[in-house]
């Protein structure tokens, strides 16, 4: 470990002192994906590659597949593509997660916009109705299958999700939608992009929906409260061109979205989020290379009522950080990047303290050409953390009641390496390895806090975080082969991967007892081991007359290793949240068929999810989940003036299905009507 | 081989021979798509409207075949980005003393040494369809389109012309 620590650190010095989330947004992706016929992406390293010779697993999801989806939010997009699990709870709440161990407020998802985190830092989680984002604005969502923690830092240790957005100064995209539907579902959207003098492009956009909640429970009891979906949301992203290589570029957005969300005690219950952000990127093509100098905050305030307690989480985060970006020689690239991050929360229930943490992460990628049909790339990536907390207890018995155990440090690396080998112009064997780092969140480090009274024999507990948790340690290894077969119009990939969970945290149900005065406390903790094996079949194409296709299988099995002292203990994986290898679906897979031509678009989407198991909430024992098949189709028209009319459906092969074990899922049609100019 | 056969594989054989130069054309066209996309990649580099001269050797048939596919794609302008380009042939022999191009796109079969040496003394940026021209070192740029799209760019040739790409642009292409 020391030495790890040493080689990242050396490595990192080297660099100059420079960052991390590398999506360099100078870089025209419209203009270079026509140049090379295939998308491009900064997500695997930080620097622009084309997506068959990135150095990642990686599937990308263009804007006409987004359009063509008949989705009106992301998770939907996410569930179609391979090895992505999907648990929707309810009409406004669901979570995502790559190859298993999905899970309510699903931590291992490193989600970002245009490089910006939009996970809730505080639990980790996405909360994706409260992204500022509008479908029609994002030119590509870019999905990375496995640890990405070298490159993006924390949480990116299942996949990434990088939502790449037009830009303003290449993209001149304004659209217009309404949709209107069953459930009570109405939405609107518009996104307007103008140039205010020469060299300043902007971008603005603005969305509002509203739909019923779900209305039949799967666990009724588990049903705390609820409220009908709704959220709006607004985002300003504008260029200025301050020397003809050199510009910036800031982002602005805020979004609120009421809903009903599913917490890690598995019950449901309503509550309301207010989000903003503000973000500054300095990007410089100079003769030392792609500098970037970037800055944002995000602002999270979240509020709810929960079995007659009130929560208020605010939490604010900045992160900062400087990168470069250049090429030595005719086959070297490297990346060389410091970043910055300050988070911080207050205590919540019982208000009075403030838990924070600031980290410093130096990193770097080496990107080696070694032939024309070999590469290898490196990266690494040191997380100093310091910990530390403000404020006062809610008791002087309280557990840890002295802020003093939050001076601590933690020095965390994070490495990836891979190689790309196209044995020829047809086929491409990859082999990777990632060791990525899920750090405790600022919940899980004290930021929630109360004294609940459990009744005799136990009393008074403390409900709390702990300083002492440890990140999870995710090594994922993967192998790779790709096969083109331009005379059909068709590829087709076959994958393997092995990932080992080192120091899994539990999401709650962790008993300390105390000796007396002392508070015994219902914390998290470090427990056990987990190991995720399995395989991937994918092909798609495309065939004259308009038609494409496209169908993948992904096959996972999650085993855990449960400390037999534990189990003594009375302990089990189930009551700590930690049964992934019963919560993991061994199956999952997806069959699309879409037809085009100057005017129609149809398409039919068919996924389908293995059974699998779900905490009861309130400590009841693993509820089945069903293997359930979901057909969805679309059909649109557009006419010669840029007017598109289209009929969708999702959920159309029952009326009601149990997709989680919170609320069934109704069948869903819409109809939409959009203008683009 | 029997004369049934012949009798029905002759029409066959006639319409992959006539297809063939069509195929070449729709190769050139994407060979001229990439070349001119690539352009715009240039620090400094023509916007607007400029001319492509298209060099050719009148000797081989190989080498005007492509020279006309290429004009012909070319038409009446064809645009990438903020440049729209028109063609403008050029022999081979002639490289030295042409005027009014913003760069050279070099057919497959002329004398690259030659052609590239004296589009390097008049600083033009030459692209060609053959990647041989570029890993030779007498053309700055060379493409492919086929099975999937390739570019090469000599970095000594470029810097004999005085031509430099964008940063991203280098990062996505091989450098020799």
């Amino acid at each position: 470990m020391k030495k790890q620590i040493l080689f990242a650190g050396a490595f990192a010095g080297a660099a100059l002192a420079c960052a991390l989330p590398a999506s360099a947004q100078s870089i025209d992706y419209g203009s270079l994906t026509q140049l090379f016929g295939e998308p491009v992406t900064t997500s695997a390293t930080g620097s622009p590659q084309r997506s068959t010779e990135a150095p990642v697993d990686m599937t990308i999801v263009s804007a006409e597949d987004i359009k063509r989806s008949g989705a009106t939010d992301i998770p939907t997009i996410l569930s179609r593509v391979a090895g992505v699990d999907v648990i929707n709870w309810t009409a406004g709440a669901s979570d995502v997660a790559v190859r298993g161990y999905d899970q309510a407020y699903s931590p291992r998802l490193l989600v970002l916009i245009n490089g910006r985190q939009v996970y809730l830092d505080h639990y980790g989680y996405t909360a994706w109705s409260t992204l500022p984002v509008q479908l029609d604005e994002i030119r590509q969502i870019e999905v990375v299958r496995g640890p990405n923690s070298a490159l993006f830092g924390f949480n990116a240790v299942g996949g990434v999700v990088n939502i790449i957005t037009y830009n303003p100064k290449y993209d001149q995209v304004t659209t217009g939608t309404v949709r209107a539907g069953s459930q009570g579902y109405v939405s609107g959207d518009a996104v307007a992009t103008f140039k205010l003098g020469e060299r300043v492009h902007t971008r603005l956009s603005a969305g509002i929906e509203r739909q019923d909640e779900w209305n039949n429970a799967v666990i009724p009891s588990n049903v705390i409260s609820t409220h009908d979906p709704k959220r709006w949301s607004a985002n300003l992203d504008s260029i200025v061109e301050l020397a003809p290589k050199t510009e910036l570029r800031l982002e602005g957005s805020y979004s609120d979205a009421q809903q009903s969300d599913v917490a890690p005690t598995y019950t449901v219950y309503a509550l309301h989020y207010k989000l903003w952000s503000a973000k500054g990127t300095l990007t410089s093509d100079t003769k030392y290379g792609l500098l970037q100098g970037q800055a944002y905050i995000n602002h999270a305030k979240t509020t709810f009522d929960y079995t007659g307690v009130h929560y208020d989480f605010d939490n604010p985060i900045v992160v900062a950080s400087v990168q470069d970006l250049f090429k030595v020689g005719a086959a070297h690239t490297f990346r060389l990047g410091v970043e910055f991050r300050h988070n911080k929360m207050n205590t919540t229930p019982a208000p009075g303290g403030e838990v924070s943490y600031t980290v410093w992460a130096p990193s770097a990628m080496w990107n080696w050409n070694v032939s024309r049909r070999f590469a290898l790339t490196a990266a690494a990536r040191l997380d100093h953390l310091q910990l530390k907390r403000t404020g006062t207890f809610p008791d002087p018995n309280f557990p840890n009641a002295d802020n003093a155990n939050w001076d601590r440090q933690q020095n965390v690396p994070s490495y990836n390496a891979g190689a790309v080998f196209k044995l020829t112009d047809l086929d491409t064997f990859r082999a990777a390895y990632a060791r990525g780092v899920q750090a405790p969140t600022l919940l899980e480090y004290g930021g929630v806090q109360s004294i609940s009274d459990f009744g005799p024999p136990f009393g008074e507990f403390a409900i709390t975080g702990t300083p002492f948790l440890r990140p999870a340690i995710v090594s994922n290894y993967e192998l790779s082969y790709d096969r083109a077969l331009p005379q059909l119009g068709a590829k087709f990939g076959i994958k393997g991967f092995y990932q080992r969970t080192k120091d899994v945290k539990t999401s709650n149900g962790f008993f300390v007892l105390n000796t007396p005065p002392a508070l015994s406390e219902l914390t998290y903790a470090n427990v056990g081991v987990s190991e995720m094996k399995g395989f991937e079949l994918s092909a798609s194409g495309k065939v004259k007359g308009g038609f494409r296709w496209s169908a993948d299988y992904t096959y996972t099995k999650v085993e855990t290793q449960f400390p037999a002292e534990l189990l003594a203990q009375t302990y089990t994986p189930e009551s700590l949240s930690i049964a992934f290898d019963k919560t993991t679906p061994k199956w999952r897979g997806n069959a699309s068929l879409g037809w085009s031509d100057e005017h129609w678009a149809v398409d039919g989407y068919l996924h389908y999810t293995g059974k699998f198991g779900m905490y009861g909430g309130f400590g009841l024992p693993l509820t089945p989940v069903d293997a359930y098949a979901t057909l969805a189709a679309r059909v649109g028209y557009t006419f010669d003036n840029g007017v598109e009319l289209a009929v969708s459906g999702q959920n159309l092969g029952k009326s009601h299905q149990a997709q989680g074990n919170a609320l069934y899922a109704p069948r869903r049609v819409l109809v939409s009507l959009s203008k683009s100019w | 081989m029997n004369q049934e056969f012949r009798r029905r594989l002759a029409p066959a054989v006639l319409a992959l021979t006539l297809a063939a130069p069509a195929l070449g054309h729709a190769d050139s066209a994407k060979d001229l798509q990439v070349a001119g996309r690539a352009l715009t990649f240039l620090e400094n580099g023509p916007s607007g409207a400029a001319v492509l001269g298209v060099v050719f050797d009148p000797s081989k048939p190989a080498s005007v075949a492509e020279k006309n596919a290429v004009m012909a794609a070319l038409g009446g302008g064809y645009s990438a980005g903020g440049l729209t380009l028109t063609g403008k042939p050029v022999e081979a022999s002639a490289v030295a003393g042409v005027s009014g191009v913003a760069a050279l796109y070099v057919t497959h079969g002329v004398n690259y040494a030659a052609v590239g040496a004296a589009a390097k003394a008049k600083r033009l940026v030459t692209v060609a369809s053959d990647q041989a021209c570029a890993t030779s070192g007498a053309c700055v740029m060379g493409v492919s389109t086929d099975p999937k799209v390739d570019i090469v760019v000599n970095r000594s040739a470029a810097a004999a012309v005085g031509a430099s790409f964008k940063a991203a642009f280098r990062m996505m292409i091989r450098e020799v």
